[in-house]
């Protein structure tokens, strides 16, 4: 098993590596540069040409072929990704090309925030998701049934913008129970351990600011988790249904086990490996994918940071870091997928 | 294997995952902040930066104003330059050396002391690229953009210390908005001790800004709020709130509920069923930001047909405006007549506007031989682009086409659908324009900037500094001496008009503001009778209130002040 993880971490550099590359290129294929998106209407061709040459943004993509061919070796590599790829294997993110600030400072603000989101919002739809999915199977075409499938196909197709504005609208400017947006606020400070700040708060004993954390998190994790929770309770109901037509489910009844006993220890055992593989492609997108929450929210995450301003404004060492540090994060989780399978189903072997 | 032992690998893998996003040590806990006088505002982005030398974004200046002062600033509500912390500017016979007296006993919020010599650091910062604290990482670009350029390009060629109290600018050629770009945020004075003990990290998140203005900085939490308290020492007296909050609530709707919900006491950029709810709602009131924007729709001339006077003017009359400005602008906006909107001095009101009247359109269209209109046009010149390859070569033939902006600007609300209007004014008058999609606002920019927007266009201007020049300059001027020659800029669709150009030239260097203005009427006319442009709307954008919130000033140009907010508890 330590072998097969071990070579499992191994294969992440040809992966990372892969993911520069792709991104790299992938952002520069785009036409419209950040010295153009910086200016604005007051872009002129002089300060255009300046500001690409003082980012670098000037030199070739992979290498210079021409300083090749006047056999100047130095600047053949002087070129933008090995620059890039110099700097990543220094540790150094780079700094983003609007704020001129380093990138990993933002990240460690901004990415716990979207790591308590998304955990959040996982727990919330396993809690409700994993539960509702057996019980649908059990009273298989029971109105409880028919009724939490038809809940769960409209939480797959309900829009996060629309139930997140229709949430604010109940929850904060009707009931007034809520906060409309924000982390936490502007009158608490939480010494920062871990980022997180319902986690931060509990380990410091900073009950009031804990309560308003949850507060402030309670509607986008909500929004957030419809989709997953949506897509657990129909995985859940799907698998559990193949899994109770098998014959030791008879025995086991047969047994007179109590029902419990039978759907959660026999049944649900082993209807979990297709569970649990949609559980980690969730978690991947919910760290990927909450730019629409934490827009409406108004959630400090790495979302609407990293991904559309970074990409609307060409901030090509934002974009890249922020998508790079999600490619990480995926492939931690399938690894970790990969290995409860082994632990799920005895049958299953790593060497 | 267990329920008990799965939900163990759960629980560490979630574990990890948090540990994952890296940990670090702040501050230690503060107690509460006081409350009571606290002015939250609700904006849709953050600031890039609270160095206003380093950054172009209104978001920076929002914060920077209220924390820096420049030796200049615009009178409440107006673009007026008056002193702020020089107490006045007076310039020599020529207009090539100004000298300013500074208000004495001023502070920066560090303690140290407002005088000559931080005004000297400031502008040498600013000017010189081998300047310690000019960062290489760092693009001073108003600086460049307002003074002509660094090192010896710069139009201020020294900045030398009379006494303690007074400095003197010396310039290299006479310049007349130098009061007006004096005022601007960007040139707004730092502390030279905050810059020297920080450094690069000066503006940043950590740092904040260190000025003389009547609030200081006092935290930010990136991507949620800013926060500024009551500079207790202010020369001015101290402001009438204890703090204000800027708060990062990027979707339009949601601020606008958050305001409903009382979290904010004030919001800028809403959509329009949001304003109308606003002004019907008791507890709400709206304000308006007068109107120092332009939106234009813009001609190539590389192309052949546009390069006719009689099709420019077909267009002109075809494009209903008043329409476009009730449909989309509703009462906030006016219909542009000049470049220049009503409120900047040299606004030409004796122009006759171009009436509506696509009949007229059609019989000029026919005079210049399209009596069956128009739908293909004819690339005039080859048009390269930035790596010099020909894109458009001479002769084709191309569709007749209406680029439209792929983002909502201040000037253009709903610029798609403001495009399919002109488009269906067009087709009325026997244009039939394809609308045109050229890709996201970068590539959008890009693609204007080398010339490549081959049809109609829409763009527009915000003024910086309230001055005609900062509105005509940049598009029809950029000559060197009366004499030079206009060059056609890929930029401005390649239109050059040498009488523009020149008398654009003779107001910049002329220090006399009743004879400037006189160009400048003289320039509006000039455009207009070529039809350079069509000069669409100007956008007065509203700010929404709490009714408990009164004193605000929206500002048509510069930081907002918020020195006389008051707020009711």
């Amino acid at each position: 098993m330590a072998r097969y993880i071990l070579r499992r971490l191994l294969s992440l550099i040809p992966t990372v590596l892969g993911v520069t590359i792709v991104i790299f290129l992938l952002l520069r294929l785009i036409p419209g540069d950040p010295a153009v998106a910086m200016l604005g209407e007051h872009a002129a061709k002089e300060n255009v040409e300046r500001i690409r040459e003082q980012l670098g943004l000037n030199r070739p993509l992979f290498l210079d072929r021409e300083a090749l061919r006047q056999g100047d070796l130095r600047r053949f590599l002087d070129s933008q990704y090995i620059r890039y790829l110099g700097r990543l294997l220094r540790g150094d993110l780079g700094s983003s090309i609007h704020r001129r600030i380093p990138i990993a400072e933002e990240l460690k603000q901004r990415f716990p925030a979207t790591v308590e989101l998304a955990l959040v919002s996982m727990a919330i739809a396993i809690l409700v998701g994993l539960p509702v999915g057996v019980l649908s199977a059990a009273r298989h075409n029971s109105v409880l049934d028919h009724v939490s499938m038809v809940l769960s196909l409209i939480g797959v197709s309900m829009p996060i913008f629309w139930l997140g504005l229709m949430e604010i609208m109940l929850f904060a400017v009707f009931l007034g129970w809520f906060p409309v947006g924000g982390r936490l606020d502007h009158t608490f400070t939480v010494p920062t351990l871990t980022g997180l700040i319902l986690l931060d708060s509990l380990l410091t004993g900073h009950w009031a600011a804990l309560a308003d954390g949850l507060k402030h998190l309670a509607m986008p994790a909500l929004a957030l988790a419809t989709i997953p929770m949506a897509i657990i309770a129909r995985m859940t109901r799907a698998s559990m249904l193949d899994v109770l037509q098998a014959d030791y489910i008879r025995t086991a009844h047969a047994k007179g086990l109590r029902e419990q006993v039978v759907l959660y220890r026999h049944a649900l055992k082993n209807a979990f490996l297709p569970i649990v593989t949609i559980i980690g492609i969730q978690m991947g997108n919910l760290l990927a994918g909450a730019v629409l929450t934490e827009t409406i929210f108004a959630w400090p995450g790495i979302g609407k940071w990293g991904m559309y301003d970074a990409i609307v404004g060409r901030d090509y060492p934002v974009v890249q870091s922020v998508t790079l540090l999600i490619a990480l994060v995926i492939v931690f989780i399938n690894l970790v997928v990969d290995i409860s399978y082994a632990f799920l189903d005895p049958r299953i072997h790593y060497e | 294997m267990s329920t008990r032992r799965f939900m163990t690998i759960i629980l560490v893998s979630m574990l990890a995952v948090a540990v994952l996003s890296v940990s670090c040590r702040g501050p230690a806990p503060k107690p509460a902040a006081p409350t009571g006088g606290t002015f939250i505002f609700g904006r849709g982005a953050d600031s890039v930066q609270l160095d206003p030398a380093i950054v172009t974004d209104g978001e920076s200046f929002r914060v920077t104003g209220q924390c820096l002062e420049p030796l200049y600033q615009y009178e409440p509500g107006s673009t007026k330059p008056i002193p702020a912390l020089a107490t006045e500017c007076t310039p020599n016979a020529t207009s090539t050396e100004w000298t300013c007296k500074l208000r004495q006993g001023v502070k920066f919020h560090d303690g140290t002391d407002f005088n000559a010599d931080a005004v000297i650091f400031n502008f040498e910062r600013w000017r010189f690229t081998n300047n310690p604290y000019h960062f290489a990482s760092q693009v001073f670009e108003y600086y460049e953009y307002m003074w002509g350029g660094f090192d010896d390009a710069s139009i201020i060629t020294a900045v030398q210390k009379v006494d303690d109290y007074t400095v003197k600018f010396v310039l290299s050629a006479p310049l007349a908005p130098f009061l007006a770009n004096l005022a601007m945020d960007m040139f707004a004075i730092s502390s030279p001790a905050a810059i020297q003990k920080h450094g690069e990290n000066y503006g940043t998140p950590a740092v904040g800004c260190v000025g003389t203005g009547p609030f200081r900085f006092k935290e930010w939490v990136e991507g949620d709020h800013i926060t500024v308290v009551a500079n207790e020492d202010y020369w001015g007296g101290r402001p009438s709130i204890d703090q204000i909050i800027w708060r990062v609530i990027p979707d339009d709707s949601a601020r606008f509920l958050a305001l409903k919900a009382g979290d904010i006491h004030a919001l800028e950029q809403a959509v329009v069923e949001d304003l109308a709810a606003a002004e019907s709602d008791p507890n709400m009131y709206v304000l308006t930001r007068p109107a120092l924007n332009t939106a234009y729709l813009a001609f190539n001339f590389r192309i052949k047909e546009f390069q006719d006077i009689r099709v420019r003017k077909a267009v002109a009359h075809a494009i209903n405006r008043k329409a476009l400005v009730e449909n989309f602008y509703g009462k906030y906006g006016e219909v542009a007549t000049n470049f220049l909107p009503p409120l900047v001095w040299g606004h030409n009101k004796d122009i006759k506007d171009w009436e509506y009247n696509p009949e007229l359109s059609k019989q000029l269209l026919a005079e210049a031989g399209f009596p069956n209109g128009l739908s293909e046009v004819t690339i005039a010149e080859d048009i390269l682009d930035a790596e010099g390859n020909v894109v458009y070569k001479a002769g084709d033939k191309i569709p007749l086409k209406l680029y439209y902006m792929p983002v909502t600007r201040f000037y253009y609300p709903s610029p798609k659908e403001i495009g399919e209007a002109m488009a269906a004014d067009l087709a009325k008058a026997g244009m039939n324009a394809q609308l045109e999609l050229a890709g996201d606002w970068p590539t959008y920019l890009g693609l204007r900037r080398d010339g490549l927007l081959v049809g109609l266009y829409m763009l527009g201007w915000g003024g910086d500094n309230g001055d005609p020049d900062n509105f005509h300059n940049y598009f029809f001027g950029g000559l060197s001496s009366e004499d030079e020659v206009k060059q056609p800029d890929p930029r401005e669709g390649f239109y050059a008009n040498q009488e523009v150009a020149r008398l654009l030239y003779l107001a910049a260097v002329n220090p006399n503001q009743a004879e400037r203005e006189k160009l400048y009427k003289q320039v509006e006319q000039l455009l207009h009778d070529d039809v350079a442009r069509i000069w669409i709307a100007h956008n007065n954008t509203p700010l929404i209130f709490s009714k408990k919130v009164s004193g605000y000033v929206p500002q048509p140009v510069g930081a907002d002040y918020y020195k006389w907010v008051k707020i009711e508890q």
